[in-house]
This record gives C-alpha cells, sequence and structure tokens, in this order.
C-alpha cells in the first residue's frame, strides 16, 4: 500500500520551468507535512512529559510502587495511594465486559450471520449510534433513571445471595461500582460490538458455506466456524473494551457514589481512576492533591497505552494469520 | 406430495432447529437490549428538555449565577461549544490531514513514529489528553481559558481525522494514483487536486465524526477551559460549553430548575452531535451507494 | 459469445433429455436415449426445469432445462461465465446463500422440488451434498473432527463407537484412511491440497447424502491428487449420483457419463446448449458451437 510512495517518477517532458516549478512545489509541500507531522509528534511527546514532571512531587514523596499500591487517600493528611481507584477501575471495567461481551458477540453474529441482508447495515448504524451519545448524557440518564430503577434489582441480590458472599451484600445506596460498569457496558457495546463485527464479516465465505451446505444450522456457523476462527479478533475486541471503560469519565462520575475507600461489595459507592480525577480536581486545594491527581491521570495513561498495545498487537498478528492462512 | 417432501428430505430433528432458533432469538433479543438505552435516552431527554428547547431565550440568554434560580439559558455554553470545537477543528484537520498524507506519500521513521503516536493517542482516555494540556498550557499559562480546551479538543479530534483520511487515501485506486504522475503532474498537486478530491466525502465523514465526538466531550474541559458562568468570547479567558453546563446542573439535580436546565441543555447538545454524525455517516452511505451502482 | 440470439432455445430443442418429459422418462424408450445409455436402467435422479438464477439484477444463469441420470457421473463444461457452478449451487440451494442471488424454475429430486417452501434448505443439502472448488476443511479442527462434523450438525449417529465407525468408513471411502489414520488428531489444514480436498470429500460422504455436486474439485490440485480424486469419483458411482463441475474437458471425457455444454449468452446469461452422452457429445456434438468447444477453437 505505501508502495505509491515508491511509483517511480514518470519522464517528465514539460518544460525546464515548470518542471523547476513542480519541483519547488514538492519540496515546499513535503516541508510543510513533515513540519506538521513533526510537530504534532514534539507537541504531544512534550505534553505526555510534562505531565509526568508535574506528577513527580507524588512519585517522589510516596515512591511509584508506594503510590500505586498505597490504599489510602486522605488529601487533608498529605497521603496518597491510587490501589482504590485502581481497583475501582478494574471492578467497573471487569463488570461492563461481562455484561456486554456476550451482548455485543450476539449483535455481531445477528449483523454476520443472522440478519436479511438488506437490514444489516441500518440495524449496524443503530447499534454504533450508541457510541455518538456524549457521556455526559449517559451519566445524566444513568443518575436519574438508571440509578434509582437498579436499586431494587441491587436490594434483591443483596439481601439473597449478599447475604454468603459480602462481595454481593448490602448496604445498596443505588451508587455503586455496580451502576458504573452497566453504564459502562451500554457504553462499550458499540465499540466491542463493531470491532467483532468487522471480524466475524472477514469470515473466509467458504468455511461459511461448508458448513451450510453440510446441512449445518446458522447455529453451526456460528459455532464451528466464525467463533473459533474469529477467536483472536474476538479477543483484541474485548481487550480493546476494556481500555474504553478504563477511561470512560464523566458518565461513571455521576453514578459510581464517589468515595475515596475500597468498598467491599460490588454495590458500594466508590471511585475509578478517571472518574476521582474529574471529581476532585477542581476543588483539590490540599498540599500535593492536584499533584496527585495528575499522577493518577499518568497511572491511567500507562495502564491505556499497556491495553491498548496489547489489543492492537492482538489484532495485527490475527489479521497477519488471516492473511497466510487461507 | 408434503408427505413425500418428508421422506426425501427428512427436516432437521425438532433438538436442532429449537437450538437455532434459541440462537437467533437470543442475537435478537441482544441487539433489543442494546438499543434499549438509545431509545430510553433519548426518550427521556426529549420528553424532559424539549420545553426548554422550545423558548427562544434558552438559546439567547445566559445562565443565572445561582443554579437554583429559574429562567436563563445556556446561551454562553453553546456559544462556548461552538467556539472552541470550531477552534479545535481548525487545529486538528490541517494537522491531521497533514500526518495521513505524509504517512502515505513520504513515510519513512517520521511517519510511522507519527503513526504510533496517533495510535496511541486514539486509545487514550480523553481525561488524559485534559491532564496532558492541563500540565502544559494551563499551568504555563497561569489560567484556564478556552484556548487550552480547544487545543485538547484538537486532540481528542486528531486521531479520527488522521485515521480515516489515511484509510481513504490508500483506496485511492492505483491506475488513478499512476495515471496522475504519468500527466507530470507534480506530487503536491497530484495529492491536493486528484487524491483528496476522490477521497473528499470520506475525508468530510472523518472530520464530521471527530467534531461530533469533540463536541460531546467533557472530562478533557474540567482541566483546560474549566467552565464560566457568563458569557464570553475571548479565547483566553475560562469557557463555558455545554456538557461542562450540564455536568455541573446534573451535579444539583436536587433543583428541578437545574435539572430543567441539563435536560435542555442535554437534548440541544444530542441535536448538535446525531446531527454531525448522521451528515457524515450519510456522506459516506451516498458515496457507497454511488460505487455499487457503477 | 458468436451465437445468434436465437440459439439457447434451437440448440435446447436439440437435447434430448430436454425434450423428454416425465412421462417419457417413464418410458424411457427415446430413439437418442438408446444410444446414449442403456435404456432399460435410466433412472433419473434430478430433474430441472426453465431454471434462471440472478445475483441482484444479473441474470447468470437463462432458462436450464435438464435431466440428471442417477448412479451415473454427470459432466457440466462450459467456458467461465457460463453459469456452471451456479447451476450446480442451485441444486442443492446453495445459491440463494449469497446476498441477493435468487432463482425461479423448478429443481426437483425423485418428483419432490427442493424449491417447495414446506422444504428445508438444510435438508436438501443434508441429501445433495457439494464439495467446493477449494479444499475447505475447518481450519480449527482435527481430522477426525472435520468428518464427523456433518454427522454432529445433523445427528446421524448416537455414541462414540458409531461416529468412529463412520469417520474410518468415510475415509476409507474417500482414499485417504491409510494416509491419515496414524494422525487423525491433527489439524485438517496440515494435510497437502490433494489430501485436503479428499478430506472434504470424505466430510461430504459423512453426510450419507445421495448426490454429490462437485464444483471444479480438482482445479486447485496437482495432476497426481487429480487422477487420485477422479479414480475415487468412479468408485463412489456405484453408491450416489455424481454432477461434476469442471473446465477441463480431459476431466470430463475420462470420468463422466453425461456431459452437458454450457455457454454464455449474448446478455452474459449462461444456458445450457446441449446435453448428451459423452462419448456422443465429444466425438458427434449436434452444435456447431459444442463442437467448436470441445474441439478447442474457443472458450
Amino acid at each position: 500500500m505505501t508502495q505509491s510512495a515508491e511509483v517511480p517518477e514518470p519522464p517528465r517532458l514539460d518544460l525546464g520551468g515548470l518542471r523547476r516549478r513542480g519541483w519547488t512545489g514538492d519540496l515546499t509541500f513535503r516541508a510543510i507535512l513533515s513540519t506538521l507531522t513533526l510537530g504534532i509528534t514534539v507537541v504531544l511527546g512534550v505534553m505526555m512529559v510534562e505531565s509526568f514532571i508535574s506528577a513527580s512531587p507524588v512519585y517522589q514523596k510516596f515512591g511509584i510502587i508506594g503510590f500505586i499500591t498505597g490504599s489510602t487517600w486522605a488529601p487533608s493528611f498529605t497521603v496518597y495511594g491510587a490501589w482504590a481507584f485502581i481497583y475501582g477501575t478494574f471492578l467497573t471495567s471487569l463488570i461492563a465486559l461481562v455484561i456486554a461481551v456476550p451482548v455485543s458477540v450476539l449483535i455481531a453474529l445477528l449483523l454476520t450471520e443472522l440478519a436479511p441482508a438488506r437490514l444489516r447495515a441500518p440495524l449496524g448504524i443503530a447499534v454504533d449510534l450508541l457510541a455518538a451519545v456524549p457521556s455526559v448524557v449517559y451519566g445524566l440518564w444513568g443518575l436519574l433513571v438508571l440509578v434509582p430503577a437498579m436499586r431494587p434489582l441491587e436490594q434483591a441480590i443483596a439481601g439473597t445471595l449478599g447475604r454468603v458472599v459480602p462481595f454481593f451484600g448490602p448496604p445498596t445506596p443505588g451508587s455503586s461500582y455496580f451502576a458504573a460498569g452497566v453504564i459502562l457496558a451500554v457504553m462499550i457495546v458499540p465499540i466491542v460490538s463493531a470491532v467483532t463485527r468487522e471480524v466475524f464479516a472477514s469470515t473466509p465465505r467458504l468455511q461459511r458455506e461448508a458448513v451450510l451446505a453440510l446441512g449445518g444450522t446458522r447455529w453451526d456457523v456460528a459455532r464451528t466456524v466464525t467463533l473459533p476462527i474469529g477467536r483472536a479478533g474476538l479477543l483484541a475486541a474485548v481487550v480493546l473494551g476494556l481500555g474504553r471503560a478504563m477511561g470512560e469519565t464523566i458518565a461513571v462520575t455521576m453514578v459510581i457514589g464517589n468515595s475515596d475507600n475500597i468498598g467491599k461489595s460490588i454495590f458500594s459507592p466508590g471511585f475509578t481512576l478517571a472518574s476521582v480525577i474529574a471529581n476532585e480536581f477542581n476543588e483539590a486545594t490540599e498540599t500535593l492533591h492536584p499533584e496527585a491527581l495528575i499522577a493518577l491521570g499518568t497511572v491511567l495513561l500507562v495502564m491505556s497505552v499497556l491495553v491498548n498495545g496489547a489489543a492492537i498487537a492482538i489484532r495485527n498478528r490475527f489479521t497477519g494469520g488471516s492473511r497466510s492462512g487461507f | 406430495m408434503a408427505s413425500d417432501a418428508v421422506v426425501v428430505f427428512a427436516p432437521t430433528s425438532r433438538w436442532r432447529r429449537r437450538k437455532a432458533n434459541l440462537f437467533a432469538f437470543l442475537a435478537a433479543f441482544a441487539f433489543v437490549l442494546a438499543l434499549i438505552p438509545l431509545v430510553a435516552v433519548f426518550g427521556y431527554i426529549f420528553v424532559n428538555g424539549i420545553h426548554s428547547l422550545l423558548s427562544v431565550d434558552f438559546l439567547i440568554q445566559d445562565p443565572p449565577a445561582d443554579l437554583s434560580a429559574t429562567g436563563g439559558g445556556v446561551r454562553n455554553a453553546l456559544i462556548g461549544t461552538l467556539e472552541m470545537t470550531g477552534l479545535a477543528s481548525l487545529i486538528a484537520v490541517p494537522i491531521g490531514l497533514a500526518v495521513a498524507i505524509f504517512a502515505i506519500e513520504v513515510g519513512g521513521g517520521l511517519a510511522r513514529g507519527a503513526r504510533f503516536l496517533i495510535d496511541v493517542l486514539a486509545g487514550l482516555p480523553s481525561i488524559v489528553v485534559g491532564i496532558f494540556v492541563y500540565a502544559s498550557v494551563v499551568v504555563t499559562q497561569g489560567h484556564f481559558s478556552g484556548l487550552a480546551g480547544s487545543l485538547a479538543l484538537a486532540i481528542v479530534m486528531l486521531p479520527v481525522v488522521t485515521v480515516s483520511a489515511e484509510e481513504i487515501l490508500r483506496l485511492t485506486p492505483r491506475p488513478i494514483a499512476e495515471g496522475a504522475r504519468a500527466l507530470g503532474l507534480a506530487r503536491w498537486r497530484a495529492v491536493l487536486s486528484v487524491f483528496v478530491p476522490i477521497g473528499l466525502s470520506g475525508i468530510v465523514t472523518g472530520i464530521l465524526l471527530g467534531v461530533s465526538r469533540a463536541i460531546g466531550e467533557t472530562a478533557p474541559l474540567i482541566f483546560t477551559s474549566l467552565g464560566n458562568n457568563f458569557f464570553t468570547l475571548d479565547i483566553n479567558q475560562p469557557m463555558q460549553a455545554l456538557p461542562l453546563l450540564i455536568y455541573r446542573n446534573a451535579l444539583n439535580s436536587g433543583f428541578a430548575t437545574a435539572r430543567d436546565r441539563a435536560f435542555g441543555a442535554a437534548l440541544l447538545l444530542i441535536i448538535i452531535v446525531f446531527g454531525f454524525n448522521l451528515v457524515g455517516r450519510w456522506l459516506t452511505a451516498r458515496r457507497r451507494l454511488a460505487g455499487s451502482s457503477r | 459469445m458468436t451465437a445468434p440470439s436465437d440459439q439457447p432455445r434451437a440448440t435446447m430443442s436439440l437435447s434430448p433429455a430436454t425434450l423428454q418429459g416425465l412421462e417419457a422418462r417413464a418410458a424411457a424408450v427415446d430413439e437418442s436415449d438408446v444410444t446414449a445409455t442403456q435404456a432399460d436402467d435410466v433412472d433419473l435422479a434430478i430433474t430441472v426445469r426453465d431454471l434462471s438464477a440472478w445475483y441482484g439484477a444479473r441474470r447468470v444463469i437463462r432458462d436450464v432445462s435438464m435431466d440428471i441420470r442417477a448412479n451415473a457421473i454427470t459432466a457440466i463444461i462450459g467456458p467461465s461465465g457460463s453459469g456452471k457452478s451456479t447451476l450446480l449451487r442451485c441444486l442443492d440451494r446453495m445459491h440463494e446463500v449469497v446476498p441477493g442471488a435468487r432463482s425461479s424454475g423448478t429443481v426437483s429430486y425423485q418428483g419432490v422440488d427442493i424449491y417447495d417452501p414446506r422444504i428445508e434448505p438444510a435438508a436438501v443439502r443434508r441429501t445433495i451434498g457439494m464439495v467446493f472448488q477449494q479444499p475447505n476443511p475447518f481450519p480449527t479442527m482435527s481430522i477426525y473432527d472435520n468428518v464427523a462434523a456433518p454427522a454432529r450438525f445433523n445427528g446421524l449417529v448416537k455414541g462414540k463407537a458409531a461416529q468412529d465407525e463412520l469417520v474410518e468408513r468415510c475415509l476409507r471411502q474417500a482414499a485417504l484412511w491409510d494416509e491419515v489414520k496414524d494422525k487423525l488428531g491433527h489439524g485438517g489444514t496440515s494435510l497437502s491440497g490433494g489430501q485436503q480436498q479428499r478430506l472434504c470429500i470424505a466430510r461430504t460422504l459423512a453426510l450419507q447424502p445421495k448426490v454429490l455436486l462437485m464444483d471444479e474439485p480438482c482445479s486447485a490440485l496437482d495432476p497426481i491428487a487429480t487422477l487420485q480424486v477422479e479414480e475415487l469419483m468412479s468408485t463412489l458411482k456405484a453408491d450416489y449420483t455424481i454432477i461434476i463441475v469442471t473446465h477441463n474437458m480431459q476431466q470430463a471425457s475420462r470420468v463422466s457419463d453425461v456431459t452437458a455444454f454450457f455457454n454464455m449468452g449474448e446478455d452474459r446469461a449462461g444456458y445450457l446448449v446441449e446435453s448428451d452422452a459423452t462419448r456422443t457429445l465429444f466425438t458427434n456434438p449436434k452444435n456447431q458451437l459444442t463442437e467448436d468447444y470441445v474441439s478447442g477453437r474457443f472458450g
């Protein structure tokens, strides 16, 4: 594909003046492109470095490991530890994935295997539109509708299963890790199902037809061909969804209940990395408090680079494999 | 005849048919389940927000200083959103296109580096982008500003614009690429007068999707433009935006007035975001149809 | 291509198979057919009447009527674009799997219209099995599981022993057993191209179908593998009705009992020029187009 850059220069028949002008034009064009590309690369690099520099007093005081594993967050005592928020980030993302992945996979199968061909595109757009709703609007709805509506469910689980397993136990104030996980699930379904859909759609036609020609049903197609062949791509989609869920901010901030402590139950209020930053930033007046929030941001930065890098690596391996495989 | 048919072609066993039907049912159910929030959110915001939007004051007045007071509108937020997103587009579109063209036409280490950075950026939470701009611009300048907000939104838009433009430009058919060069067109002319126009609708789609994403962003603005209860056009001042206004009012939703203001602003925001989004998709869909009928 | 526009109809009337209605078939005394086959055991498996097929708005085959004999090998030859594969795919309702594809006319198997709305496509495909042009074993399954797959899709056998027996029988029938019996757990795609294709044939046999449709099954194979598959077809003929699409006229003349020649009309839709006993069609075709094609003058 990049070969367009390597097309050999065609013989130029035009006159010297025109040729010179074309040549200088190309140089200028190239210079502009390089400047902009280099510029944005440098600017982004500098911004990342600046963030780490801003956070460095906190890392110096508590140590990188100490900051990450510290489970106490007490700005008034100038004690900062990120663990409660890392925990909240993973817990809410996990809840979101548990709900969103099966739903997304089924939607992807519906849109690649089951739905009539001419309905597939419009149905797909409907799912994509879920991603277009701004986070703050989901938050508003979550806060005023979803959280109150889910409380009876939370109370029912806490009152039965929760008596045995404290992880599902009371109290159930409504705003909670669980509520955040549910709203995150809604928000990551479009991305997970879009990537999964792409993966499933690239299932070799011959494989799909082999199942049908052998008297298989659409379900047989899904379980013997689409899912096994697409499993690497599916994994990439899940990891990508995880990356999205980890960084989602405003909607989570509005429904998670905002507590600096690790909640014992999934129905307890808590914080994710992103939501504690958003919630406390404008009132961060204590010593090192803003720096500590920026440090949380750098933790989130590293986590999402790792997770997204993993997703890209899986996806590259998957596409490379499918090209050579069949 | 029917009995013949059954003898010759034994139907699938009931158990197997049930499994296939259950699968189809679950898939349809999952789809409906996923769309419930979309319909619910839209319906809820519409029902609660429409009466605010129907009054002209809502668009041309600023909100009262006290969130719990009645009256006022969201003019400062609407103008702030438009101004910051517009400025963000002015920054992100040329740079985004330049990086895409550079990656395709020039290539090399710098292009790979920039593209890698953009891929990283695409997966980065927008709140982290907000922190970047805070740490580098706001801290340096010593105050929050609409300019910082625009920068943050531009960085949010950038990967959307670059990735889609690059994808589209790569699709330019090789014969056309070679034909343009064979005509003796200088490379920059070939790019700007042949390739970009061919991919224009796709590129515009990418830009519109980028804009629709940036308009809805709240998190990066908290650290950059901060929000402002008063109307301002000065990008050196803290600036209000619709998502910020919704966020602040929603956190005070105990007051009916604040809640109503949030609903009205949310409906306005949804209309703007969906407008950009759907126009963008429509452009691409139209191009696909035109392509397939050829 | 060079055919006058009225050619298709005219040539089709020359096809004895086409002239024969069901009654004629029951009597089976048509003169021209006697030369082609042993008249007394003519037994028709499939009858095609006025079959047309489209991809979207484009018609790819037009008004095909032909009869297909049971327990014989029918070869379908013709230049590319003459709708051979599409015809084959219409015979087990695989054509309709492609979005936007449709067909009209009737295809009957043992007197039952396979397009009868009361009949499931899957049931048709179970009776009329298909082998594809490219070997397509399931890449995530072992050799054993590949052959067992259709039995699992359709609940054909109960129990492990019966399944083992079916897998071995089909692999033997496909002349692959000796080569793979020690590595049944290996991936299906670890085999060579020719072995993969025989694996796919074994897999189709495991369906226990009555008819085998083969869409250029040797086009991806080397000459030795091709020969193996051709020998296999001759042995399978005793138990199955086989229809093979091939662009290789030598192959058609080597393996088939009956050959049907298709051509692309001026409207770019494929049509049946003539069909006859293979020896007759290759040595004494009734249609000039057929003669040109089999003598290598076009296509």
